[in-house]
């Protein structure tokens, strides 16, 4: 078994790692990395917590191999705040109180940030589908699903405090 | 002067105290205003580090080895070949503890029965044997395989019905027919009330166990130092039970145990106990003098954390053809698994709850805690409640259609009101039950009819505000705050209760800023750390607002009375004026206009006290409170289900639910909380079964075990209930728990109307309907030959 | 824990096709790893090379045309179809299968050809693409050849190819006029795997009575099983709910389902039966438009 040298861009920094190539994606970022935003709730691709966007797109990072992810653009919870400004949906969750234990949060962040950059202005269902494969045990889910909400009725400037 | 007089007159006095001069509106300028949960930020911008995360310089990774037997005893441990695998640095196993018997009824021996550790049992498949540390997770994980566990395997047993059968398999020695606990409520003359009642109904129910599910599994840090001090970060409800429970099982003293929990991914009942978590690091930890690590994987947390209670239920009730309810007889035979736990509490909540919310003239319940070869069950969110009402809100349903009695009329006219005493048990100073009733009453009728396939059910329930009895045997009040104020007009408030996602540190932020007059921002919470808060016995049973809010309330009327001798004196105001002190502005209550800013009564208060900070101490323990609770919480859910007839198929379509919290203090807390007990509970009745054969877990993961989705969800609308609990600071109770008794019965009497089946276990699952149906018909049909044939 | 490997990382398929060959007997291939990676994870599945496909792009394409169909390259992702327009337009019952396929984050990353290849019983594209006739081109170094998808699978996780050969593309005939195809899954929570899955296509003739039909059954065996009984009932006949329904028990008779804590033999018999009428129906609705 020999090791690659892979670069990961994560929140436009680029990180030069040195890993066994079974080494998942989520253990590159908490351990490799150092970000724990990014957490584990299963074994099994059920729960999302390990959510991140690699080129913009939703993954579950404890599915995916590290060494796929060479060179590409990965975006966690950590990577959402602009020099301490917060985004949308982070200001977002923090009205709607879409949170309570933290644990899942960072995924179901990442998840509808996927899902806002693709569409802007989601249906209630589309963000629903969007959270779907992230389990919350806390929260019952309504709270994120109106934080959604409420960055696509265009309550939140990009940017601003 | 009756209680409800009291509580009236005090509701009106609250309007009279907070006076206003312009700035702030409202009464009470903080509480129950839209104020973001204080540790926001730090989740969102996962800064948040749990237990999960943590890392300390030199850590060490743990596994545990477990037992794959339901029952056996342990014969030798051989750990040489791990130990020889390079990478391992220690294997340890009971014979390295104390071998003390814990539990958290530390009031009662014979109930600390655990060793986490065991050294001559096993008595649950999963239950930990050995625990290793080495330089990585995979070579722990490898060193498992190495180890050699010779056992004698014993016959077990898993059902109690079973277990107490003469010739079951002694779990425990010295318990006779694995009898665990008994417990006995009784008032009012029983078979007199059967006497006198019209309609008696008979029906024996099953509720299933359900998994916490926290999505933070159980971790621990454990970290020995040489000048003999522990530290640990672990994932806990209460870190004062870990310190005290630790103290005990490691035979040091609680002050050279330093336990962290300051952010924790969810506990919901089941981290309030020692797991094997904390004990095996510290174990470890002690033996090498390094950090060590253990993080359980979800399988494990599955298999190895203790459970809720499944409950086989009898029940037997009479009432009049009126709707009068005259008496009450109950049954419970509780699988308890391989030890007590908190499962002990659990037996007695169902009994008590089990009767609310409703006035029985008479009352009879007898619980039964069986020892199993299986996982223990203990407290889950609910804590008995919910299988209580699964059987009682049924069958009382049941009756009411089969009397033709309008449920929520009979509800409303046994149900209880503030000023009623529960005989021998309980005082209600408070109870917004009535409100609800008349709350969900309009709803349903505002929803007109529905359409074909889909059927509404409601469930009501009351529940505690924490619970007043001192089985674990502290000699510390439940629990303490203490305030300090700095010089520039910030506030520290070290309080011991615990931030497990319930908005703690926020309500108590709020109550903080709302007694001080000062705002949220204000104030820094510390919370979840033994060294530096007061023991406080943590966050379960729903207690924290209560007791800690009075708690924090009391710290800072004691800092607030200190500051203001200042005021006093600086202003030198004639002896009929006085001062309070409203969003940072210090000031007279007759002449608001006149003052100073609460900044520069700081800053004059340090002078006065030789350059010492103003510091409150505040401190709460229910007393001359009954057998359960201070003050007691009510609720109504009603949830709309569609129901595919042919497949079984279940669809959560609408709900509501009305709790009576007394004030609200944490407005978003509040709705989360009830948000969220309705996901608990929902999936408690209609989704998570969790089926074991032969002592073993079926689907210890999360494909098979099934959790409700933010697309099964259904809307969640809140309404309000207004009332004022005396006992609480600003008049509030609890919101943490209480909603998580009624919905399972709420989606069972939807099925019922849906359907006219009466569905006897839960989790209710779509074949139970088919086949339920299909009995049906075979039984009207039956019926309808037997009529033909007349 | 996963067990170590070597990995390899293709650049072509021509590249992938050599490795394979190279390491015929001690080699896997990885594409979203969406299926793969749990049995690895377990140690279920060891291997001592890893063959990584995810970057072969040449492979990730949909292309229609009305007299080829539908060709869609192995590597094309679950999400790619469901957003796919032209499939919405020519195949719409594929994007309803991919929206309640697994989650979002799963179709972004995993693809169709790592579905197809993993042999999943309860999985979603295998029925609803038999039904639709769809074949498998199956490439390796020594060449190409195409499978028809109903006789891919041999057995649960295990298919027609050989170690050395990989899947590069599902073709899919054009629809017949006049033809019909639905599906759906039981399941507790709306995108899990099925308890059972019942893929029906119909075929109308110019009098209107089914001129073709096709029933496949998903999770209701050891592989995606194709209820014959079921499609003689609606052949050549008018079609009615009367009919719909004894196709129903005709699937159900057909169908080998095994006993599990999710439901018994004989409640999955009993859910192929319902879903079998109410699909037949679907399909037959969209069939007689």
């Amino acid at each position: 078994m020999e090791k690659r040298l892979i670069t990961l861009i994560v929140n436009e920094q680029a990180y030069e790692i040195y890993v066994n190539p079974k080494t998942l994606l989520v253990e590159a970022i908490r351990d490799h990395v150092g970000l724990t935003g990014t957490k584990r709730g299963c074994e099994t691709v059920s729960c999302g917590a390990c959510t991140v966007l690699v080129n913009d797109m939703a993954v579950k990072s404890c599915s995916v191999l590290a060494v796929q992810c060479d060179g590409m653009k990965i975006t966690t919870s950590e990577g959402l705040e602009v020099n301490g400004k917060l985004a949308p949906i982070q200001k977002a969750f923090l009205d709607n109180g879409s949170y309570q234990c933290g644990f899942c949060t960072s995924g179901m962040l990442m998840a509808t940030s996927g899902l806002l950059k693709e569409n802007k202005k989601p249906t209630k269902d589309q963000i629903k589908e969007s959270i779907e494969g992230n389990i919350c045990r806390c929260t019952g889910y309504n709270s994120i699903v109106r934080a959604v909400e409420a960055v696509a009725r265009g309550e939140y400037k990009e940017g601003s405090v | 002067m009756t209680t409800t007089k009291k509580a009236q007159e005090a509701t009106a006095k609250k309007g009279q105290e907070m006076t206003t001069f312009g700035l702030a509106k409202e009464k009470l300028t903080v509480l129950n205003t839209h104020v973001h949960n204080i540790d926001g930020v730090a989740k969102v911008t996962g800064r948040a580090t749990y237990s999960f995360d943590t890392k300390l310089p030199g850590m060490l990774y743990g596994k545990i080895l477990r037992s794959p037997h339901a029952h056996a005893r342990i014969k030798n441990i051989d750990a040489s070949k791990a130990l020889a695998l390079h990478g391992v640095k220690a294997v340890v196993t009971g014979k390295d503890t104390l071998g003390i018997k814990q539990g958290i009824w530390r009031r009662y021996q014979e109930l600390c029965d655990e060793q986490i550790l065991p050294v001559e049992k096993v008595r649950y498949i999963g239950e930990p044997v050995a625990a290793v540390a080495a330089a990585t997770e995979e070579i722990a994980e490898a060193a498992l395989d190495l180890i050699e566990v010779d056992y004698e395997v014993l016959p077990g047993v898993f059902e109690p019905m079973e277990a107490m059968k003469k010739d079951a398999p002694t779990i425990h020695e010295g318990v006779e027919r694995n009898i665990n606990v008994t417990r006995h409520i009784e008032w009012g003359d029983v078979e007199s009330g059967f006497e006198e009642a019209d309609y008696i109904r008979e029906d024996n129910f099953f509720c299933g166990g359900q998994a916490h599910m926290c999505m933070e599994t159980r971790a621990a840090v454990s970290s020995y130092t040489p000048e003999g001090k522990l530290t640990i970060y672990h994932s806990n409800q209460s870190a004062y039970y870990m310190q005290a429970l630790m103290a005990g099982v490691l035979g040091i003293r609680e002050g050279d145990i330093r336990v962290i929990a300051k952010y924790v991914g969810g506990g919901f009942g089941g981290k309030f106990e020692l797991d094997g978590a904390i004990f095996c690091t510290a174990i470890l930890t002690m033996k090498l003098f390094r950090p060590v690590k253990i993080v359980y994987t979800r399988e494990e947390d599955f298999i190895a954390t203790k459970r809720r209670t499944p409950m086989h239920y009898w029940v037997r009730t009479g009432i009049k053809k009126d709707g009068t309810f005259c008496a009450r007889e109950a049954r419970v035979v509780s699988n308890g698994g391989a030890y007590t736990g908190m499962g002990a509490t659990a037996l007695y909540l169902t009994g008590f709850f089990h009767s609310f919310p409703y006035v029985w003239p008479a009352y009879r319940y007898d619980g039964y805690r069986v020892y199993t070869n299986t996982l223990p069950s203990t407290s889950m969110r609910g804590f008995g409640a919910p299988q209580a009402m699964w059987c009682s809100e049924q069958q009382l349903e049941w009756m009411a259609t089969d009397l033709g009695l309008d449920p929520i009329e009979m509800r409303r006219k046994n149900g209880h009101y503030a000023g009623y005493e529960v005989p021998g048990q309980a005082y209600i100073a408070s109870c917004g039950l009535d409100e609800a009733l008349t709350k969900t009453k309009e709803w349903i009728k505002a929803k007109g009819k529905l359409p074909a396939n889909r059927a509404i059910g409601y469930s009501a329930a009351g529940f505690m505000s924490g619970g007043i009895f001192n089985w674990f045997d502290t000699p510390y009040s439940f629990s303490s705050a203490v305030v300090t104020i700095n010089q520039d007009g910030t506030v520290i408030l070290h309080i011991g209760a615990t931030e497990i996602g319930q908005g703690s540190n926020t309500t108590m932020a709020i109550i903080a800023a709302e007694t001080l007059g000062v705002k949220v921002e204000d104030i820094t919470v510390h919370s979840g750390d033994t060294d530096h808060c007061p023991a406080d016995l943590g966050a379960w049973g729903s207690r924290q607002t209560l007791m800690t809010g009075n708690a924090t309330k009391r710290a800072c009327e004691d800092a607030k009375r200190q500051i203001l001798e200042f005021a006093y004196a600086k202003m030198g105001l004639n002896i009929v004026y006085d001062l309070d002190i409203k969003d940072r502005w210090v000031h007279i209550v007759a002449r608001p206009e006149r003052g100073m800013p609460w900044e520069e009564l700081c800053k004059i208060a340090t002078r006065g006290k030789d350059g010492q900070r103003i510091i409150g101490r505040g401190f709460y323990t229910p007393h001359r409170k009954g057998m359960i609770s201070p003050a007691y919480s009510y609720m109504m859910q009603a949830v709309e289900v569609e129901i595919d007839k042919e497949t079984g198929h279940i669809d959560l379509i609408d709900s509501l639910t009305a709790h009576d919290c007394g004030t609200p203090i944490n407005h978003l807390g509040l709705i989360g909380q009830l948000e969220g007990a309705f996901s608990m509970a929902a999936g408690y009745g209609y989704l998570e079964y969790m089926p074991y054969e032969d002592g073993k877990l079926m689907n210890p993961n999360l494909v098979d075990y099934k959790m409700i989705r933010a697309t099964e969800m259904p809307e969640t609308p809140i309404a309000e209930i207004d009332t004022y609990e005396p006992e609480g600071p600003y008049g509030a109770k609890e919101a943490g728990e209480g909603l998580t008794n009624p919905t399972a019965a709420a989606i069972g009497n939807a099925i019922f109307h849906a359907l006219g089946i009466q569905m006897k276990e839960c989790p209710v699952r779509p074949h139970m309907i088919v086949q339920a149906l299909k009995e049906k018909e075979e039984k009207d049909k039956a019926a309808k030959g037997a009529k033909k044939g007349k | 824990m996963i067990h170590d490997f070597t990995y390899l990382k293709p650049g072509s398929v021509k590249e992938a096709l050599a490795m394979l060959a190279d390491h015929v007997d001690e080699c896997k291939i990885v594409c979203g790893g969406q299926s793969l990676l749990i049995p690895m994870r377990q140690g279920l599945l060891v291997t001592d090379y890893l063959i990584d496909i995810k970057g072969l792009n040449e492979l990730s394409y949909i292309k229609y045309d009305a007299k080829e169909g539908l060709k869609m390259g192995a590597t094309t992702t679950h999400r790619m179809i469901e957003k796919s327009d032209v499939i919405k337009k020519h195949y719409p019952v594929l994007v309803e299968m991919e929206d309640r396929l697994a989650s979002t984050q799963t179709r972004n990353w995993g693809t169709i050809g790592g579905n197809l290849a993993h042999g999943d019983a309860a999985g979603d594209p295998a029925p609803v693409l038999t039904t639709l006739n769809a074949q498998v081109k199956i490439a390796s170094a020594k060449g190409e050849r195409l499978v028809p998808l109903e006789d891919f699978y041999t057995d649960i996780f295990e298919t027609v190819m050989e170690h050395d050969e990989m899947i590069v593309e599902i073709q899919v005939p054009p629809m017949p006029a006049k033809s019909g195809v639905a599906y759906t899954k039981f399941n507790l929570l709306r995108n899990d795997m099925g308890v059972v899955g019942v893929a029906v296509s119909v075929v109308a003739d110019a009098s209107g009575a089914c001129k073709d039909a096709r029933v496949v059954l998903g999770n209701a065996g050891v592989t995606p099983i194709r209820a014959k009984s079921a499609e003689k009932v609606l052949v050549g006949k008018k079609l009615s709910d009367a009919l719909f329904a004894q196709a129903g028990e005709a699937a159900a008779a057909d169908a080998d389902p095994v006993s599990d804590i999710h439901a018994s033999e004989e409640y999955r018999r009993h859910l192929v039966k319902v879903l079998t009428k109410r699909m037949a129906k679907k399909a037959w609705e969209q069939a007689s438009k």
